[in-house]
């Protein structure tokens, strides 16, 4: 089990480095964002399951509600770059020049 | 069909990678719904059959759709899969490579004595249950009791998800 905890662990890793790195779209890195979303969950559902402590199960249900809400504010970003540039794409967004 | 755990979550790795590699973002969402189902059936080898119909329902049947028809509206006319370019294939490859390579190197450690990552044992699998599976399933009673110790924690997240809708307006209301 310990190696299902890695592997996950792992896939956390991996999408938390996409979402660091941008390449020409903006909502790219958000779906990394959702994958961080989704591995955490089932961290957690796989740590309630093993340890048989069944209240745990609320953080996942909890972390569900507040990841839909995040991903509907950054969407409504993006739907507002793209209203005002056409496209979402991240060389766009350069209107701070330092 | 012991070691069906492990698989699920090397394929869990490599649907990561898929998306993490950075495609156009409709094939990034292919990659996510991917991973979002192999995720479930990891939940629901472990019991949690309330948590995998919550991820399937919210997240993949919620968020992903959302997902997938905003990025319908934000994309340009020819989308770059993982063949096409070398940055999305080599970034590909290369996670794949790295999963592989960790995997055998992991197999690799039977024969230590003390080692954290211990293959060996069938112990680590075995997923033991009190009275097997009765009418009592841990998760959904779990999630239930979210409405009776969590009551105000219900009050907060209903609460914000609807300030959250509220913010979601004014940020596309835009001027």
């Amino acid at each position: 089990m310990t190696l299902t905890y890695m592997n996950i662990m792992l896939a956390f890793t991996i999408s938390l480095l996409g979402m660091l790195t941008y390449r020409s779209h903006l909502v790219a890195s958000l779906l990394c964002l959702e994958g961080m979303m989704m591995s955490l969950f089932i961290m957690a559902t796989l740590i309630a399951s093993n340890t048989h402590f069944p209240l745990v199960n609320i953080m996942p249900i909890i972390l569900l509600v507040f990841a839909a809400c995040e991903t509907a504010v950054g969407l409504a970003l993006l739907i507002s770059i793209s209203n005002t540039y056409g496209l979402d794409y991240v060389h766009n967004l350069n209107l701070l020049q330092c | 069909m012991a070691y069906i755990l492990f698989t699920l979550s090397v394929l869990l790795v490599m649907g990561f990678v898929g998306f993490s590699s950075k495609p156009s973002p409709i094939y990034g969402g292919l990659a996510l719904i991917i991973s979002g189902v192999v995720g479930c059936v990891i939940v629901l080898n472990c019991g949690g059959v309330y948590m995998g119909l919550m991820m399937f329902l919210v997240y993949l049947g919620g968020m992903m759709v959302v997902f997938g028809y905003t990025t319908a509206m934000a994309i340009e006319e020819y989308p770059e899969t993982w063949g096409s370019g070398l940055e999305v294939l080599g970034g590909l490859l290369v996670g794949l490579m790295m999963e592989v390579m960790l995997v055998l190197w992991v197999l690799s450690l039977d024969e230590a004595v003390v080692v954290v990552v211990g293959f060996s044992d069938t112990g680590d699998w075995v997923i033991f249950e009190g009275e097997g599976s009765g009418l009592i399933r841990g998760d959904s009673i779990g999630a239930g009791a979210l409405y009776d110790y969590g009551r105000w924690l219900v009050v907060v997240a209903g609460w914000t998800l609807f300030v959250g809708v509220y913010v979601v307006i004014e940020i596309v209301r835009g001027n």
